[in-house]
């Protein structure tokens, strides 16, 4: 068993894994609303869709964040001898954050209301929870 | 479009330019950084009072900056400062975008050449501003012309410059402060309930929600002195979703005629509602489209809500997301996409070849072209009727009115069209004159008409489908003579449509038609152009646009 690993779950690579795959996702998110602004697609870029250009900014970036986050998790439980105690729940906590909040941003951008998101965003406080969790037991299981 | 003036905001240069189409001499246009100016003669010269056409007389010069427009589509207007207080004068030339020219403000303006000089100082405060700018206020010390401008000032405000949301939708600070809630935003979206905190013009009945746009698009005056001073201090009473005849009166010759309000307007001025209606009471200045609504028959006889004409069966005032049409060619009409061609009236109207007695598809087969013609006039076109009507020779006779049948068919005579009609639609053949019956429509609109005719038939003139369906080869020398005419609105109009033409070919004319009054041999019988022209209609006309 190697640092990062509790029972038969190694950790590490499960954050590493999500982290990585986020940020070619939401990278390739980035490239594709870049290229939206350079069609000057009407779809995103009118005024009416200002709404949908606003979520699906904050989709790309709160995915690409999110996995940066995921990758420094990984290399935080690496560097340690042991993985702390609240590992798992550390763990669902994160990659939950990682699909809910940009899957909540990019749905409350695909179909919304007037100045208001779909009702997709939803998902975006449930997803804020579970980061500011994650993020507390991370910063708890660090202080010593 | 009400704009503050600035380099981005004008259409036209006024870095460094001189405008010699200026009424009291050539305008200088100068602009500093980000402000402009003019320097012009002065329209409220006391010396421009005597008619500047027989003895031209030089105001003197001023140099006023400029600080607002207003118009964007057709033409744009550039209003100044006076020094006086907040009143805004308006330089004495204007933009048309579509020729990309400066004209006289004069010009613009259907108007005799006799008309005497008229300043438009502090027509912004007293008049535009109610419905080119949003909840505006003009606060003239004293109403409104009751005084020279010079001795009078105005403290005008206006919360929005333009057309703004409250214009329409009424006043929003309950509306922004209850819906600051979101679940009382998402509860609104899911259950599609109508928003008590803000008026919506389509949810609102008929009536109400037309007068919506009638607030702007009718001819109205106020009920009497008070309201006006009233609406002078605190601006006009009407909100979106009231009745606006409650607060204002809507001048509408075939029901409001016999009223003590109307007598008393029709003393004042006798002219009150000659020019600016038919005289079987149709609305004929463009900008009055509610009072051509309202007497519409699919608005009048409307049975059922559903099936009711509104300003909202064909236009929008936001154009949709599914519209793929550019901006600029939804802003033109803003017709909705349900309203193009013959959709709106497919709504509730059935329509085959056999009605139209035209091939589908063909400009005589279109609803618009029968039902809403372009006899309406202002901003130096015409526009379509908004009453609709059907064609009909006896109201053509009655009033003046050129019909459907004719303004695109401009080679025939009335005699044909009531032909037409008749074994077509069992209409009653009137009574026709000589000239009715030899003559072509067009021709006599144009040689003897008002100048309201004159202007129609002018732009029909230039119209693709009316020169398909008459044949181009002829109009070139009407339109020459049209471009002479007394009016500068006529004649403008005519050099548009003039421009249209392929280059003028004498062997290209219809020898020997009468119709035309051509003659086998190629020349026009001069001495029956000379007596229709003779005869023409030459009471001066000012429309009230």
């Amino acid at each position: 068993m190697g640092p990062g690993t509790t029972g038969t779950v190694d950790y590490a690579a499960r954050h590493l894994r999500v982290g990585w795959r986020a940020l070619l996702v939401f990278a390739t998110l980035g490239l594709i609303l870049e290229s939206l602004q350079g069609f000057k697609v009407a779809a995103y870029l009118d005024v009416s869709n200002e709404t949908r250009r606003l979520m699906w900014r904050l989709a790309h970036a709160h995915g690409t964040l999110l996995g940066v986050i995921n990758v420094l998790f990984a290399f935080t439980l690496k560097s340690s001898s042991s993985p702390p105690p609240a590992a798992p729940r550390i763990s669902i906590a994160l990659v939950a954050a990682t699909l809910l909040l940009p899957l909540g941003f990019f749905l409350g951008g695909a179909w919304f209301y007037a100045g208001d998101p779909g009702v997709g965003v939803v998902l975006v406080p449930l997803g804020a929870v579970a980061l500011l969790a994650a993020l507390f037991w991370i910063a708890r299981s660090t202080r010593n | 479009m009400t704009q503050v003036a600035a380099p981005a905001t004008v259409a036209t240069s006024f870095d460094g330019v001189t405008v010699e189409a200026a009424a009291g001499g050539p305008m200088q246009l100068e602009q500093r950084g980000q402000e402009l100016w003019a320097e012009f003669g002065d329209p409220d010269d006391a010396s421009l009072a005597s008619d500047t056409r027989v003895a031209p007389v030089r105001p003197r010069r001023i140099r006023r900056q400029v600080v607002m427009t207003t118009g964007s589509h057709n033409q744009q207007i550039f209003w100044y400062t006076t020094g006086n207080s907040r009143v805004l004068g308006q330089l004495p030339a204007i933009w048309l975008t579509a020729e990309q020219t400066w004209i006289p403000r004069r010009a613009a303006i259907m108007a005799p050449p006799s008309a005497a000089h008229h300043s438009e100082t502090g027509a912004w405060n007293g008049i535009c501003l109610s419905c080119h700018a949003t909840a505006a206020q003009p606060r003239f010390d004293t109403p409104f012309g009751s005084r020279p401008i010079g001795e009078q000032s105005a403290d005008s405000r206006a919360v929005e410059l333009g057309i703004a949301c409250e214009a329409c939708h009424g006043p929003g600070d309950t509306h922004a402060d209850a819906n600051r809630n979101p679940l009382r935003r998402y509860t609104l979206h899911f259950t599609r309930a109508a928003d008590s905190t803000i008026v919506q013009p389509a949810r609102l009945d008929s009536r109400r929600g037309s007068q919506v746009c009638g607030q702007c698009h009718s001819f109205w005056e106020f009920a009497n002195a008070a309201a006006e001073r009233e609406a002078n201090a605190h601006g006009l009473p009407y909100r979106p979703g009231d009745d606006l005849a409650a607060t204002r009166f809507v001048v509408q010759p075939t029901s409001n005629l016999e009223t003590a309000a109307m007598r008393e307007f029709l003393a004042a001025d006798a002219g009150f509602i000659r020019d600016i209606f038919w005289s079987d009471g149709m609305i004929r200045a463009t900008g009055r489209e509610y009072n051509g609504l309202i007497e519409s028959p699919c608005f009048a006889r409307a049975t059922a809500a559903s099936r009711t004409l509104t300003c909202f069966s064909c236009h929008t005032m936001h154009k949709a997301d599914d519209d793929p049409r550019p901006l600029r060619q939804w802003a033109d009409d803003q017709l909705s996409p349900r309203a193009i061609g013959d959709a709106a009236c497919a709504a509730c109207h059935t329509m085959d070849d056999a009605h139209s007695h035209h091939r589908a598809g063909s400009s005589g087969g279109s609803c618009e072209n029968c039902h809403m013609p372009h006899t309406t006039y202002g901003l130096l076109k015409t526009i379509r009727s908004h009453q609709i009507s059907s064609p009909s020779v006896q109201a053509t006779i009655t009033t003046g009115r050129p019909n459907a049948c004719n303004l695109c068919h401009l080679d025939k005579t009335l005699a044909w069209t009531a032909d037409r009609l008749a074994e077509w639609y069992g209409s009653a053949r009137p009574a026709l004159g000589a000239d009715e019956q030899s003559v072509a429509a067009s021709v006599l609109w144009l040689l003897k008409g008002d100048a309201g005719q004159r202007a129609i038939i002018a732009q029909a003139m230039g119209w693709r489908a009316a020169q398909d369906a008459s044949g181009a080869g002829w109009l070139a020398p009407y339109l020459a003579l049209t471009q002479k005419d007394q009016y500068d609105a006529v004649r403008l109009i005519a050099s548009r449509s003039a421009r249209t033409l392929p280059p003028f070919r004498r062997d290209q004319l219809p020898r020997g038609s009468a119709a035309l009054l051509i003659t086998s041999d190629g020349t026009f019988d001069a001495a029956r152009v000379n007596r229709l022209v003779r005869e023409r209609n030459n009471r001066p006309l000012v429309y009230r646009e």
